[in-house]
């Protein structure tokens, strides 16, 4: 990875991880906001604390940089979720659509994450090998 | 087998290809009635879906997950973790190279100071090509064997002459191919057994300085530590490091036995401000280690060279060298008679020698093995009669008494082991010396691979796999009836028919060739 596309991808990470972590105050003090939001979904209070675990572990990832492309994995899986939430329980409505944006938000920038961190995706990697003919061997000295 | 009862992969691949879409929606809709939890598995399968369809239709590198999706992976996956699992559960102890378990284990054992007897019978295959060694029925009594004692310098009268007490070495392995706390640990134990230790050519040996083993210095092809900006002798540099008092000797390397006549190239992203100032090298550009030293063109200009690092260095000067052409060594050999001049000795590595990297052709097929080259280089060295002037150093998977037994009969003087004592600081044959990630933290400089090193630890274990060596050593003179080292001689050999060894007997040079 070049210069610039580590400046981006940290970007995206700290976006990615600054949204998550905000919203875990709510999640983890069962604001009664948060609250309405999981019995919604049915998965008060278990689901609220588990989904809360899960993006506290994602942003924890998100910010060291070994591991950053295991918390945007993470993050991928558990923003779908939420979006797959937004469109099926919770609609898109005034404050709920701006908290689904941000999911979305948070989506988007991981996946910007695992784009630029491609090589480094396990299993996959591979598959993101640049496939150029090597030059004939020059003379050294 | 049946066909019928065969799996078949394609259409097992077709049928997890059509299943992960076809989950996906099922579990979406579980997850809209029943419960949002199964939603959990919407979103695996989904990106399992959008994984599959990458591979199958997007990706180009790799034929076999274009055919068969993600469970092509399933291959890749099991063939990354073959290496462990034989070397875990599939392999045999006798089967695995280059070093199988058995041989592992007993070096294991010795630097543990652990036991390493064995029981009901060998593993080795009898009645095929190995070598023997020929007992006598008349052991020596251990109170009359002799101790250890080579000294090398002396025919040319240097006051800094200087003499072995043990007949192990270890090996040359640089700064670089081995992580900081691996050099200290080797440096530190061969500190507490008083043997020597070879620098390799890593340049300034400054972390074997600080532990305080004896070195011998070695100058590699490019000439780390002491060279010019253009890769020449830099003479001042080169006093200064021999003024030191724990350089006993030189060695210069002209060939080694992993990559014999092959250079190397170390390029501008490993040279780092450490490595710049011990290698003396420049920052931020490639340098290349020429195949061979600029001096050396030609068999005379060789003993030139020599003779000239004897006269600046005043400290005994051997060279290091894979056996490739005899005629070459030969007339190399002639030259220092017709000059009257000889290196203090010569090294003789076995084209089995390990490396931290070098080309696979190299490896495995470059340069004469060390049994074949130790008798072929006595046979010369005994037909122009200076055998006694030079001494012999053997080194190629020399890490067992029963191999070092064989090179001592085959004229080896003293021993020199780099893997032997790898081995004793822990090394598990993970083969990654060249990838920076020794899981052990041999040869890695990544601190959190070095972690687990304990250096006080491994000197221990450096010290206890020497002293279980000279104790096996002087069993194994006791029972060919020898006094000291050397008295072994071929005739303590059994080389049986067939072997590359016994094609170098003649009918009448040798009985031991079994008829
Ligand atoms: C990690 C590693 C680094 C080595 N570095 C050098 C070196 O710098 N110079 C050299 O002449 N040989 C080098 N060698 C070769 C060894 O000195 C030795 O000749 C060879 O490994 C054979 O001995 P063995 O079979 O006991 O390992 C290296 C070997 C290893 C395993």
């Amino acid at each position: 990875m070049n210069k610039l596309s580590t400046i981006l991808s940290w970007v995206f990470q700290i976006v990615a991880a600054a949204i998550l972590a905000q919203t875990l105050y709510f999640k983890f003090s069962g604001h009664p906001e948060s609250v309405k939001l999981f019995s919604e979904l049915g998965m008060e209070p278990h689901g609220r604390v588990l989904i809360g675990i899960l993006e506290l572990v994602a942003v924890l990832l998100l910010i060291r940089p070994t591991s950053a492309i295991w918390g945007a994995i993470l993050s991928v899986g558990v923003m779908s979720g939420a979006i797959i939430g937004h469109f099926t329980h919770l609609g898109w409505d005034g404050e709920r659509g701006q908290l689904g944006m941000l999911a979305v938000l948070v989506f988007v920038a991981s996946l910007a994450v695992l784009a630029i961190r491609r090589k480094t995706i396990p299993f996959l990697k591979s598959v993101f090998d640049e496939n150029v003919p090597v030059e004939a061997p020059v003379e050294e000295e | 087998m049946k066909a019928s009862l065969s799996v078949d992969l394609h259409k097992l691949a077709k049928f997890v290809n059509l299943s992960l879409p076809v989950l996906s929606v099922l579990f979406f809709f579980a997850g809209l009635h029943l419960s949002f939890y199964f939603h959990f598995a919407t979103v695996t399968f989904l990106l399992l879906t959008v994984i599959n369809l990458f591979y199958l239709r997007v990706q180009r590198s790799h034929a076999l997950l274009g055919n068969f999706g993600i469970i092509g992976q399933a291959r890749y996956m099991m063939e990354s973790i073959g290496p462990e699992l034989r070397q875990y559960f599939f392999a045999n102890d006798t089967e695995e190279r280059p070093f199988n378990r058995n041989e592992r284990a007993e070096v294991y054992r010795k630097a543990k100071n652990v036991d390493s007897a064995a029981s009901f019978g060998s593993q080795q295959n009898f009645d095929e090509f190995e070598l023997k060694l020929r007992h006598t029925m008349f052991p020596v009594a251990k109170s009359e064997l002799q101790p250890f004692s080579l000294t090398l310098g002396e025919e040319r009268g240097i006051a800094n002459a200087y003499t072995l007490s043990s007949p192990f070495m270890i090996s040359a392995m640089s700064y670089g191919a081995l992580g900081e706390k691996a050099v200290r640990s080797l440096s530190r134990g061969a500190k507490k057994t008083g043997i020597l230790m070879n620098t390799g050519e890593g340049g300034y040996p400054k972390y074997h300085l600080e532990e305080g083993g004896n070195l011998i210095f070695q100058i590699g092809t490019a000439k780390f530590g002491v060279r010019t900006p253009e890769g020449h002798l830099d003479e001042a540099k080169l006093k200064e490091v021999c003024a030191k008092d724990q350089i006993k000797m030189i060695e210069i390397k002209l060939s080694q036995g992993a990559k014999p006549g092959k250079g190397g190239m170390l390029p501008k992203e490993k040279i780092t401000q450490e490595i710049s100032e011990l290698r003396g090298v420049p920052l931020g550009k490639d340098v290349i280690s020429p195949p061979s030293h600029v001096e050396c063109t030609s068999p005379e200009a060789t003993v030139e060279f020599i003779k000239r690092i004897q006269e600046i260095s005043q400290l005994p000067v051997g060279i290091k060298l894979c056996l490739g052409r005899p005629e070459e060594f030969e007339e190399l050999v002639e030259a220092m008679i017709k000059r009257q001049s000889f290196p203090d000795w010569i090294t003789v590595d076995g084209s089995e020698g390990g490396t931290g990297a070098a080309p696979k052709a190299f490896l495995d097929s470059v340069g004469i093995p060390i049994y074949p080259a130790l008798k072929i280089v006595g046979d010369i060295l005994k037909k122009h009669n200076v055998r006694d002037r030079l001494k012999v150093f053997a080194g190629g998977k020399l890490i067992s008494p029963a191999r070092q037994i064989m090179a001592f009969c085959l004229g080896a003087d003293a021993i020199y082991t780099a893997r032997g004592f790898m081995l004793a600081l822990g090394c598990i044959q993970a083969l990654e010396c060249g990838n920076n990630t020794c899981p052990v933290g041999i040869t890695t400089h990544d601190p959190s691979l070095q972690r687990g090193l304990d250096i006080e630890q491994k000197a221990n274990r450096v010290c206890n796999y020497v002293h279980a060596l000279e104790h096996d050593l002087r069993e194994l003179l006791s029972a060919t009836g020898c006094r000291s080292v050397r008295e072994f001689n071929e005739e303590h050999l059994f080389i049986p028919k067939g072997t590359i060894l016994s094609s170098l007997y003649t009918k009448n040079t040798l009985a031991p060739v079994s008829s």
